[in-house]
């Protein structure tokens, strides 16, 4: 049973950050509790990509949009149509899962480069529908005025309750999804993107094991998509746009698509580099550049796979498989 | 009415002399290196920047196009030999540093033009107006028709007619035995993505004449090239030549009919294509 085996270090710096973070709201400042709100909603949005990226080998483009639209349900049917919890979060991620069934059914025909450009197409139909839709989506404009729920008495438009929430649902998620990624049909979606050819050969439904790993990836980017509506209030079509997806890819390579926890510590070091930067200077995006650049070039395994190479010093294997599956290994 | 419909005809074509442009630079690129070049519309941006500047400093339209094109020619030869030479064959690092590299023109790009959206003058003797049996349409428009055909004969002759051509289209199908003939594919790489450089560099001069150049206008242009060689096929001149004569019209005949959908019409035919035929139209299987 090595799969229960307890590391108490590990399991020691666990508690201390559980600790450290359900107790945040008491020491810290309102814009520091919302700083981590949104280090939360955009670490589902990464946490999806990333699921894509380092479990399944392909980069997915179109996460950004499962986010937008999430948030757009709830902002149409919470807002102008005024129902109540939980029936707009319900209907954002139905609507959510229908999309990325369709998206990825036409998409997982295709692999790698072909699919980037083709989920980042699809993207930005989605971004010129939201952009040019007056009558439903309110264009440019947008829809505004979301606001949380009171549920059970409990008021989510205070932002303590919202962040313990939102917390309460992102380990929910995180947990989840880490079994997923352990369970037989992780390592299946593993096996397809070390080798799809040869998953097919031995019986696994290629396709559809895709298509099902996108429908995962969508929804809990769709989960980030109605935490950030809720937070922030309005949802318009610049949350969807292309600049952003590339950020939410870069929080992912940042951290190490490779690790499941990736993802999370590259959002956590994005976000937090904004709000440093933003009082020193305007280039925030050209310093990400160089960053991103940096990282591809010297480091592609990203800030974990900087330490964790610190910390056993043994090749990167994986992500440098992953990345260049020209070089076939040996004994394959 | 008639005479509507035939301007909006022209209006498509002018629209696909740039689409053209944009997309043969992004497929001969795709073609051998399969790279995408991500930063193509930073690139396009940059070139019509680039250009708007030099006709603002001499108010020589020409000059402009030269500078626009080389500069980016020159910044695409950098680029291949320092960073994406050193990840070669890795196709997703090698779409990553694109990546990279279109937030950081695009954010320098808002360094030092204009946060508005701008347009290049043409000067008059590039624009008189022209009247061909009794339509009369600016003759800068015309001019792109020519530019773009003119584009699309020397990348013709190119690739079918000289020795890199037939390195570059033998590198397309084997890019291992093309090397071990003994040709250097890493001086080919460099050319053929120069080239890319190039056309979008030139495609930035003329779309920042006939549109306008404004920040974040990048993406757009990113997006359409991509349509262009989804629906024409990844690789293939002919494929960039015929989708952007389709997309061209649908662009200007949606900015006519349905304006509040004008881009979102565009992907129509990319859906179209990715159901029925996913390889393009005139794409080979990958």
């Amino acid at each position: 049973m090595s799969r229960f085996r307890i590391n108490p270090v590990k399991v020691t710096f666990y508690v201390i950050a559980a600790i450290f973070l359900i107790l945040l709201p008491y020491y810290v400042s309102q814009y520091t509790v919302t700083t981590f709100i949104r280090i939360i909603y955009f670490g589902f949005l990464s946490l999806s990509m990333g699921f894509l990226i380092g479990q399944g080998g392909m980069i997915s483009l179109t996460q950004t949009a499962f986010f937008g639209l999430s948030g757009y349900i709830i902002g149409i049917f919470g807002v102008e149509r005024g129902l109540m919890f939980p029936w707009p979060d319900l209907m954002a991620i139905g609507a959510v899962a229908i999309m990325a069934f369709l998206f990825g059914m036409i998409a997982m025909g295709t692999h790698r480069i072909v699919f980037l450009m083709i989920t980042l197409a699809f993207g930005q139909v989605c971004w010129a529908f939201a952009a040019q839709n007056t009558t439903i989506l309110r264009g440019w404009s947008g829809i505004r005025g979301i606001r949380p729920f009171v549920i059970y008495g409990i008021n989510f438009n205070e932002y303590q309750n919202f962040y313990w929430a939102s917390l309460i649902l992102f380990a929910l998620g995180i947990f989840i999804l880490w079994r997923i990624s352990k369970s037989p049909f992780g390592l299946a979606l593993n096996g397809i993107r070390e080798n799809p050819r040869r998953m097919a050969a031995i019986g696994y439904p290629v396709y559809w094991i895709r298509v099902v790993a996108f429908l995962i990836a969508a929804v809990y980017a769709g989960l980030g998509g109605i935490l950030a509506a809720y937070n922030t209030g309005i949802i318009m079509p610049t949350t969807i746009q292309l600049s952003r997806t590339i950020w939410v890819l870069l929080t992912v390579i940042l951290g190490g698509a490779s690790f499941f926890f990736g993802p999370i510590v590259g959002t956590f070091v994005a976000v937090w580099l904004d709000v440093l930067i933003s009082g020193v200077t305007e280039r925030y995006n050209l310093v990400l550049g160089v960053v991103f650049l940096i990282i591809v070039l010297f480091s592609p395994t990203g800030i974990i796979g900087i330490f964790d190479q610190m910390r056993n010093d043994k090749k990167f294997n994986s992500i440098i498989n992953f990345f260049s599956p020209k070089k076939e290994k040996p004994n394959s | 009415m008639e005479l509507k419909y035939i301007i909006l005809i022209l209006n498509g074509l002018t629209q696909s002399a740039i689409l053209f442009v944009l997309g043969s630079g992004l497929t001969l690129a795709f073609g051998l290196m399969r790279v995408v070049n991500l930063s193509h519309g930073a690139f396009y941006m940059l070139g019509g920047y680039l250009g708007w500047s030099v006709v603002k400093a001499t108010g020589n339209w020409p000059l402009a196009l030269l500078v626009g094109g080389l500069s980016i020619a020159l910044l695409g030869f950098l680029f291949e030999k320092t960073m994406l030479g050193r990840v070669r064959g890795n196709d997703l690092p090698e779409t990553l540093l694109t990546v990279a590299l279109s937030m950081i023109i695009a954010d320098v790009c808002l360094v030092f033009w204009a946060r508005t959206a701008i347009t290049l003058n043409v000067p008059q003797y590039l624009n008189p107006t022209i009247t061909i049996l009794g339509v009369t349409y600016p003759g800068f428009r015309y001019l792109m028709m020519v530019i773009s055909i003119l584009i699309a004969v020397s990348l013709w002759f190119i690739l079918y007619k000289t020795n890199l051509g037939k390195a570059v289209r033998a590198g397309v199908d084997d890019r291992e035995t093309v090397s071990a003939l003994g040709i250097n594919i890493n001086k080919i790489y460099t050319s053929v993505f120069m080239l890319s450089g190039l056309l979008a560099g030139l495609a930035g001069v003329l779309g920042g004449s006939y549109l306008q150049l404004s920040p974040g206008g990048d993406t757009t242009i990113l997006t359409l090239s991509l349509v262009v060689i989804i629906v024409g096929g990844m690789g293939s001149l002919l494929g960039a030549v015929i989708s952007s004569l389709i997309l061209g019209q649908i662009m200007s005949f949606g900015l006519a009919f349905a304006p509040q959908y004008s881009y979102f019409l565009i992907f129509i035919p990319m859906a179209l294509v990715l159901a029925l035929r996913p390889q393009g139209l005139f794409g080979r299987q990958i």
